[in-house]
């Protein structure tokens, strides 16, 4: 009987020890590693924050500088014919370099993610990338745009589209993510004529059926666009 | 009575223990979802690296700002005068309007059935990697000039260029070496292409220019 008693003891306590063992490992696996895990997340994302905040402060800073620059030229130009002939020179250079702001006729051309297909699990192909980015924006500079900007950032001669799924990094500017907007100041018409053509931009196209991707093109009368507020340096060209 | 009193606190403790265990848990996983939505770790660290570099330049552009802004501040007309003709200098380059050489990479790719796409790719690629200037075939490109599909293959401003391509491109050797690496080996992949390589050049020489295009439509604000 009372070695019946123990054994019973020895087996209640070794279930205990056994649902213990469970109860710490499930709590490890389930709460404590997510917790780590989004520490560690937090930490990148609150890297990509400050990156982002410092970056939109220099911009700023280079657009105040331009315009002090701009003012600065001004004035001496006010004092020399010679002055006021570069002035002018730089002036529509830097127009058409894209550092001035600009405004015209043009498009609008929204651009917003699909929904995921069902039978695509795991593919991107309802985001807008920044290949697609690159097509519009090569797309209406082909045809006659004078000036473009993608949410909020101008094109320059030297600008680059990168990113990855669903981000698009325009030169030093932070990531953007859809709804993409460019704008165009060019002919109108053209322009749109050139957009709803269904032989053009063949991948959105595409997508578009496949992912319900949203492109909407829109004329207006008076499109604006800000003036580039990054870097332009070219340390390895020189002039012959 | 007494006993029954115990009874009831260990089971209101063992009821808080349960809430408390489940709030937290229930919260860890809300607070997992939220913050992953959309973005993983690689592509955020990836975005660090991106952001740190973009700002370097930033940092660059803002100091050269910042002298030329004292250079302006100092120096009345003259200093102006010297300020604007570097600027307008600087200006043609970027925008194809004179002849430039500097180090910087030429790629050769012989193929057939490539598309303007292709192209399109394989300059924002070099332009991603720092191009400061860039020429096909002889034919400067840049912002606004059209390079479209047509019967003959792929035309650049109205002219078809025809393979191979070779691709000049100036600005951090190294840097643009990388790019070239991994789009030469890529090409090499496609069934199209015949031959793809490129060179490191110490001097590279762009003589083709594009040429003016007033504004028609474009005010300045």
């Amino acid at each position: 009987m009372a070695r019946n008693r123990i054994l019973g003891i020895v087996g209640v306590a070794l279930v205990a020890l056994a649902t213990g063992f469970l109860l710490a490992g499930q709590v490890k696996a389930q709460l404590l590693t997510p917790s780590n895990d989004v520490a560690r997340y937090q930490a990148l994302v609150r890297s990509v924050q400050d990156l982002e905040k410092t970056n939109e402060s220099s911009r700023a800073k280079i657009a105040s500088l331009r315009a002090e620059i701009d003012a600065l030229e001004a004035v001496a130009a006010g004092q020399s014919a010679a002055t006021r002939d570069l002035q002018s020179q730089v002036a529509d250079l830097r127009a058409h370099a894209g550092l001035t702001a600009v405004h015209g006729p043009g498009v609008e051309i929204d651009l917003r993610n699909g929904t995921p297909a069902p039978d695509q699990g795991g593919t991107t192909g309802y985001l807008i990338n920044y290949q697609d980015v690159q097509d519009v924006v090569n797309l209406v500079f082909a045809d006659g745009a004078e000036g473009v900007s993608v949410s909020g950032r101008r094109i320059t001669p030297l600008s680059a589209f990168s990113g990855s799924a669903g981000q698009v990094i325009i030169d030093q500017g932070s990531p953007l993510s859809a709804p993409i907007k460019v704008f165009a100041v060019g002919d109108r018409n053209r322009l749109v004529t050139a957009l709803e053509d269904p032989a053009s931009l063949p991948d959105l196209r595409a997508r578009q059926v496949r992912f319900q991707i949203a492109v909407t093109v829109t004329g207006s009368p008076d499109m604006k666009l800000p003036a580039y507020d990054s870097s332009l340096q070219i340390p390895h060209v020189s002039t012959s | 009575m007494r006993r029954r009193s115990g009874r009831a606190i260990e089971i209101w403790l063992i009821a808080l223990l349960v809430a408390l265990v489940a709030t937290v848990q229930i919260r860890s996983q809300a607070e997992v979802e939220r913050s992953l939505v959309g973005t993983d770790t690689t592509t955020l660290a990836f975005l660090i690296d991106d952001l740190h570099r973009a700002n370097d330049a930033l940092s660059v552009e803002t100091a050269d700002l910042m002298q030329r802004k004292a250079a302006l501040q100092s120096g009345g007309s003259p200093a102006a005068d010297q300020e604007l003709a570097a600027e307008a200098n600087r200006l043609r380059a970027i925008e194809g309007l004179v002849p430039v050489h500097g180090p910087g990479i030429v790629m050769v790719v012989d193929a057939s059935g490539l598309q303007a796409l292709d192209l399109q790719d394989a300059l924002n690629n070099l332009a991603v990697a720092g191009a400061e200037a860039i020429a096909v075939n002889d034919h400067r490109v840049g912002m606004g000039v059209a390079i479209l599909a047509v019967s003959g293959g792929v035309s650049i401003d109205g002219e078809v260029i025809t393979p191979p391509w070779t691709i000049s491109a100036i600005g951090d050797a190294n840097r643009l070496a990388e790019a070239a690496d991994l789009m030469t080996r890529q090409l090499r992949a496609d069934r199209r292409v015949r031959q793809a390589t490129y060179r490191v050049e110490a001097v590279i020489d762009i003589r083709a220019v594009t040429t003016e295009r007033p504004y028609v439509y474009a005010n300045q604000s």
